[in-house]
C-alpha cells in the first residue's frame, strides 16, 4: 500500500516536472514570437542605420574611422561642411562666411552667433580654438589633417587657420567631422586639454564617449564600440530639427543588414554588397548604387633593391595594358566604375573615362618584349582578408593573375591578413601589391601621398625627383588657390602619372545604399556615408 | 584534537604536514588546481606576449590610419601611449606588474581599460552559452536516451541522422539559415542584436539582461531579451546536440548491457524509473566528461553566433583584437579563456565526486 503510494507520488512528480518544463518551452516560444512582432514595428520615431563597425571613439580627437565619422558628424557641427553627395563646394556650419588669402594659407572664419551647446553656453572662438588644438596636440589618428596649420581666435568671433604652406584644401579638411567643434569649457572640467603634450595629459575621452559636449542635430544617448550607439534629438540645435527623435547606429554584418532591412521600417543598410543588393526583390525598399570614393590600385615597385622585374619600366608598362580593367567594373557589380585616375571620380580634377587606361594585350605584349625580361616572374600581395564595398581582394587578384599570366607574365600570389600586410607595404618591401585608398577629406590634394617622395610614393619606390614633369605640376595642384587651375593640374598630373608611374589605378567599387522606401535623403557621401540628420521620411 | 595528542604534542613535522595534508582532500584538490592556474595563467601571458610579437605586424600600422601612420610624431605618440617603445621583456614584466593589481592594460581598439571591455561582453557571451548548453543538455540527452532505448529501429536511424547533421553543418550556415527562416521569412524571430533598436537595457546589476530584467522587475525588457536570446542560442546548442546525443546514446547503450539493469526490469520497476534512477545515472559519468567539450563549442562557436546575429559578447571582441593586434586585448581575453576552462574542469572533476561514490573514496 504504502509502496503503491509512493509510486503513483513519484509518477505525480514527474508529469508535474513534464508539464512544468512544456509551460516553460512554450512561454519562451510565445515570448519569442511576441518580442518579434514587437521588434517590427519600431517606433515611427525611430530611425535603425546597420553598419559594419569600423570605430574606435566618439571623441572627435581620436576619431577617424568611417564609422566615427558618421556618429561624430551627426553630433558635432564643423566651420564649414557639404551638402548631400555633392563634394565640390564646402557650404557655411558654424562658420557664415570664410575668406581666403591669395597665396592659400590664412583662412579667416566669421562665426554664426546664437549657437549653443546642450548647457546653453554660447559657441565663442575660443570653443574652436580650443577644439582644433586638441586635435592636434592629441597627436591622434586626425591631427595630420591640420598639420602645419596654426588657429588663433581674433575676437570672440573669428577663428584664423594659417597654413605653414599653401594649402587650398583647408575648406575641404575641415568639414571632417573628427574637426567638430566641442564646449571647451565642459571638456576641460572632464580631463581635456589642447596644450602640447595633449596626447599623454588629455583625459576627456571616455567622457566624450559617455556623452556629447556639440552643437550638432544630434545628442549621444549610448556608446559601444563593439554593437550599437544610439543619438537623440538635441533640443538646444539652431538648425531645422531632424526628423527623428532617436537614431539607433548598430553593429551588423552584411548579410544579416540585408535581411533587417527588408524586415524593417525606418532602416538602413550601409554595407551590402552590389551582388547582395541585386538579390532584393522587396517593395519596402529602395536600392540606390553610385561609385564610392574608394580607389582600388595595383602597384609595381620602383625600387631595383626591391625587385629587378617590377622596377623596369617597360615591364610596368606592359602591367599596365594587360589589365582588363571592363572586366573589374564587372567584376565589382552595380555602381562600380574604372578609375580614371588616382583621384575618385566626384572630387576636383579627376579624370574622365576618356582619360583612362585602356586594355591593349598587344602593346602588353609588345612592352614586355621590350623590357628584355624572359617569362618574368613575380609576387603580388595583397590584403586576404578585406572586402571593400563587397569586393575580395583576393578575387581582384586571382583576376589580376589570370590577366598578367595571358600576356606571359607569372604572378605568384601571396595574400595575408591586414594587420601583417600592412607592415610590408609599409615598409616598401612589396614587390607588386594590391591596395586602395579611402578619402581623409574630399580633396586631391589627399591623393598628393602617391607622388613620387610622398607617403605611398615612397612605398612603392617612387622617390622624389623621379619625374620633373611631376613635380613642377605637383606644386601647381596641390598650391593654387584657383581651383579651375588646380582641376587642369592634377588631370595633367594623373595622365602623366598614368603613362609612366607605377601605380596602376584599377576601379571606384560601388556604394550601395539600402533604406525603407518612406525614408529620403539617403545619399552617399565620400567621407560621412550619410549625414543622419539629413535623412527624413516621405 | 585527540587529548593523546594534547598529551604529546608531536612536532609539526613532514609527516605531520603530510597526514594533515592527506585528512583534508577538498582542500589539497582546490589548492593544486589554483596553483595550476596562477602557472597557467602565467604561462599563457608569456606565450602570448611572445607570439604576438612574433606575428610580422604592428600595431601602430594596424590601429592608425592611412595619413596618421605616414606621421612619425603621431606614431611616436601611439607607440608612448600604449608602451609599445619599450623592450618587449620590460613590457612584459610591466604587464605583470599591473595584473597583479589588476590591471589589465587599455585595449588599443577601444580605447578602454580591457577590464572594462571583459565586464562589458563577457556577460552578453555568458548568457548566450549558458541558456545554449542548457538547451543542449535537455534536448542531447533525451534524444540520447530515446535513441539508445529505440536501437536499431526508425527513431535511432532518424536521430543519429540528426546529431551526425548537428556536428557537421557549419554553425555560420545554420545561423543564417535560421535568421531566413524564422526572422525574415515567417516573422516568428526577431532580428538581430540582443534587445530591439532603442530599447533601454534594463538596470545594471550582472549585464546578462535577463537575469537583469528579472531582478529589477523589468518584464518588457526581460521578453525582449528573452526573444531575441532564443535563435542565437538554439543555434549555438546545435554543434552540443549533435555531440550529446551520441555520446549519451553510447554511455546509456554500454548501461543497459548490465546485469544489475536486467534484475530491476525484472523487480517489475517501471520503465521510467529504471531510466531515471538506475541506467541514466550510471551513465552520467560518461555524460559529464564532455561538459567541458560543451563549453569549449560554445566559446568557439560563439564568435561566428555573435557576429551573424550581431550579439556584442567576448567572441566579437576576440576577433577584432586578433585582427587589430591589440596586445592587452589579447591577453585579456585568453587569460579570461584560461580561468574558464580551468574553472570548468574543476567543476566537473567536482560532479564526478557527487555522481559517483567510488571517486569520492579513491
Amino acid at each position: 500500500m504504502h509502496s503503491s503510494r509512493s509510486r503513483s507520488r513519484r509518477s505525480a512528480r514527474f508529469w508535474a516536472g513534464v508539464v512544468t518544463a512544456a509551460a516553460l518551452v512554450a512561454a519562451l516560444i510565445v515570448a519569442s514570437a511576441a518580442g518579434a512582432k514587437a521588434g517590427h514595428s519600431t517606433a515611427n520615431t525611430t530611425l535603425v542605420v546597420d553598419n559594419s563597425f569600423d570605430l574606435k571613439s566618439a571623441d572627435p580627437a581620436h576619431s577617424g574611422e568611417p564609422t566615427g565619422e558618421l556618429v561624430d558628424r551627426a553630433i558635432y557641427d564643423t566651420l564649414l561642411t557639404f551638402n548631400g553627395a555633392n563634394v565640390a563646394t564646402p557650404i557655411p556650419d558654424l562658420a557664415s562666411s570664410y575668406k581666403a588669402s591669395a597665396d592659400a594659407r590664412t583662412y579667416t572664419f566669421t562665426l554664426r552667433k546664437g549657437i549653443h551647446f546642450g548647457d546653453g553656453t554660447q559657441l565663442t572662438s575660443a570653443d574652436v580654438v580650443f577644439s582644433l588644438n586638441r586635435v592636434i596636440n592629441i597627436k591622434g589618428v586626425s591631427s595630420t589633417l591640420l598639420a602645419g596649420v596654426t588657429v588663433t581666435a581674433k575676437g570672440p568671433w573669428t577663428v584664423i587657420l594659417k597654413s605653414a604652406t599653401p594649402n587650398p584644401a583647408i575648406p575641404a579638411i575641415i568639414t571632417n567631422a573628427a574637426l567638430g567643434i566641442t564646449e571647451a569649457k565642459v571638456v576641460k572640467a572632464h580631463g581635456g586639454t589642447s596644450a602640447p603634450g595633449a596626447d599623454q595629459s588629455d583625459k576627456a575621452e571616455s567622457f566624450l564617449n559617455s556623452q556629447s559636449a556639440g552643437t550638432g542635430p544630434y545628442m549621444l544617448k549610448s556608446f559601444d564600440v563593439a554593437s550599437q550607439v544610439v543619438l537623440s534629438r538635441n533640443p538646444h540645435y539652431w538648425g531645422p530639427p531632424p526628423a527623428f527623435q532617436t537614431v539607433v547606429i548598430r553593429n551588423v554584418a552584411a548579410p544579416t543588414q540585408l535581411l533587417d532591412v527588408q524586415r524593417g521600417t525606418n532602416e538602413i543598410a550601409l554595407d551590402l554588397s552590389p551582388t547582395q543588393a541585386s538579390t532584393i526583390n522587396s517593395k519596402s525598399v529602395l536600392v540606390h548604387e553610385s561609385p564610392s570614393a574608394n580607389v582600388i590600385f595595383l602597384f609595381a615597385n620602383r625600387n631595383p633593391q626591391v625587385s629587378a622585374t617590377a622596377s623596369n619600366a617597360d615591364f610596368a608598362a606592359a602591367v599596365r595594358y594587360a589589365l582588363d580593367y571592363p572586366g573589374l567594373v564587372k567584376l565589382a557589380g552595380k555602381g562600380a566604375v574604372q578609375a580614371g585616375g588616382i583621384v575618385p571620380s566626384m572630387f576636383l580634377g579627376s579624370l574622365g573615362a576618356k582619360q583612362s587606361i585602356k586594355t591593349n594585350v598587344a602593346k602588353a605584349k609588345a612592352e614586355l618584349a621590350a623590357s628584355g625580361l624572359s617569362n618574368p616572374t613575380v609576387k603580388l600581395e595583397f590584403p586576404s582578408d578585406i572586402t571593400l564595398n563587397g569586393v575580395a581582394f583576393a578575387t581582384i587578384a586571382q583576376r589580376i593573375q589570370s590577366e598578367l599570366g595571358a600576356v606571359g607574365i607569372s604572378v605568384t600570389l601571396a595574400g595575408s591578413p591586414i594587420a601583417t600586410a600592412l607592415t610590408g607595404y609599409r615598409a616598401g618591401q612589396e614587390e607588386m601589391g594590391l591596395w586602395y585608398w579611402s578619402p581623409d577629406y574630399p580633396d586631391p590634394n589627399d591623393y598628393v601621398a602617391f607622388l613620387p617622395g610622398q607617403l605611398v610614393g615612397l612605398r612603392v619606390g617612387w622617390t622624389a625627383g623621379a619625374d620633373a614633369t611631376i613635380d613642377q605640376l605637383s606644386h601647381t595642384a596641390s598650391t593654387s588657390p584657383d581651383p579651375a587651375t588646380r582641376a587642369k593640374a592634377f588631370q595633367s598630373l594623373q595622365e602623366r602619372m598614368n603613362s609612366i608611374g607605377p601605380f596602376f589605378p584599377l576601379i571606384q567599387p560601388g556604394q550601395v545604399i539600402v533604406a525603407s522606401k518612406n525614408l529620403t535623403n539617403t545619399v552617399y557621401n565620400p567621407v560621412w556615408y550619410l549625414n543622419i540628420a539629413g535623412v527624413g521620411t516621405r | 584534537m585527540p587529548a593523546s595528542e594534547l598529551a604529546n604534542p608531536q612536532p609539526f613535522g613532514p609527516g605531520r604536514l603530510a597526514s594533515w595534508w592527506a585528512s583534508r582532500p577538498v582542500l589539497s584538490f582546490v589548492l593544486r588546481r589554483a596553483a595550476a592556474l596562477v602557472l597557467l595563467s602565467l604561462g599563457i601571458t608569456c606565450v602570448t606576449f611572445v607570439l604576438t610579437n612574433l606575428v610580422p605586424g604592428d600595431p601602430a600600422a594596424a590601429n592608425l590610419g592611412q595619413l596618421a601612420v605616414g606621421d612619425p610624431t603621431a606614431v611616436a605618440a601611439f607607440r608612448e601611449h600604449y608602451g609599445l617603445n619599450k623592450p618587449l621583456p620590460v613590457q612584459y614584466l610591466i604587464y605583470l606588474d599591473h595584473l597583479v593589481h589588476g590591471d589589465l592594460g587599455v585595449s588599443e581598439q577601444t580605447h578602454n581599460p580591457v577590464r572594462h571591455d571583459l565586464a562589458t561582453y563577457i556577460p552578453a557571451t555568458a548568457e548566450l552559452a549558458l541558456i545554449s548548453i542548457g538547451i543542449a543538455l535537455v534536448v542531447g540527452i533525451t534524444l540520447g536516451v530515446v535513441a539508445a532505448l529505440r536501437r536499431n529501429r526508425l527513431t535511432d536511424h532518424v536521430l543519429r541522422v540528426i546529431s551526425l547533421a548537428g556536428v557537421s553543418m557549419p554553425i555560420f550556415w545554420i545561423a543564417l539559415l535560421a535568421l531566413y527562416v524564422f526572422f525574415f521569412r515567417l516573422g516568428w524571430a526577431p532580428g538581430s542584436g540582443r534587445l530591439d533598436p532603442g530599447a533601454n537595457p534594463p538596470p545594471h546589476l550582472t549585464g546578462i539582461y535577463t537575469f537583469d530584467a528579472l531582478v529589477s522587475g523589468s518584464w518588457g525588457t526581460l521578453w525582449d531579451a528573452l526573444s531575441h536570446l532564443m535563435l542565437p542560442a538554439i543555434v549555438l546548442a546545435g554543434w552540443n546536440i549533435g555531440l550529446l546525443t551520441r555520446y549519451t546514446r553510447s554511455a546509456v547503450l554500454d548501461v543497459l548491457q548490465e546485469d544489475y539493469i536486467r534484475a530491476a526490469r525484472a523487480k517489475g520497476l517501471r520503465s521510467l524509473t529504471v531510466i531515471f534512477r538506475h541506467v541514466l545515472r550510471a551513465a552520467l559519468p560518461a555524460i559529464v566528461t564532455v561538459l567541458g567539450l560543451l563549453f569549449a563549442n560554445a566559446m568557439t562557436g560563439s564568435v561566428l553566433i555573435e557576429t551573424i546575429f550581431a550579439w556584442p559578447g567576448i567572441g566579437q571582441y576576440a576577433y577584432h583584437s586578433a585582427t587589430s593586434l591589440d596586445l592587452p586585448a589579447i591577453t585579456g581575453v585568453s587569460l579570461f579563456v584560461a580561468v574558464l576552462y580551468v574553472s570548468i574542469n574543476f567543476v566537473v572533476d567536482v560532479l564526478y565526486g557527487v555522481i559517483d561514490p567510488r571517486i569520492r573514496i579513491t
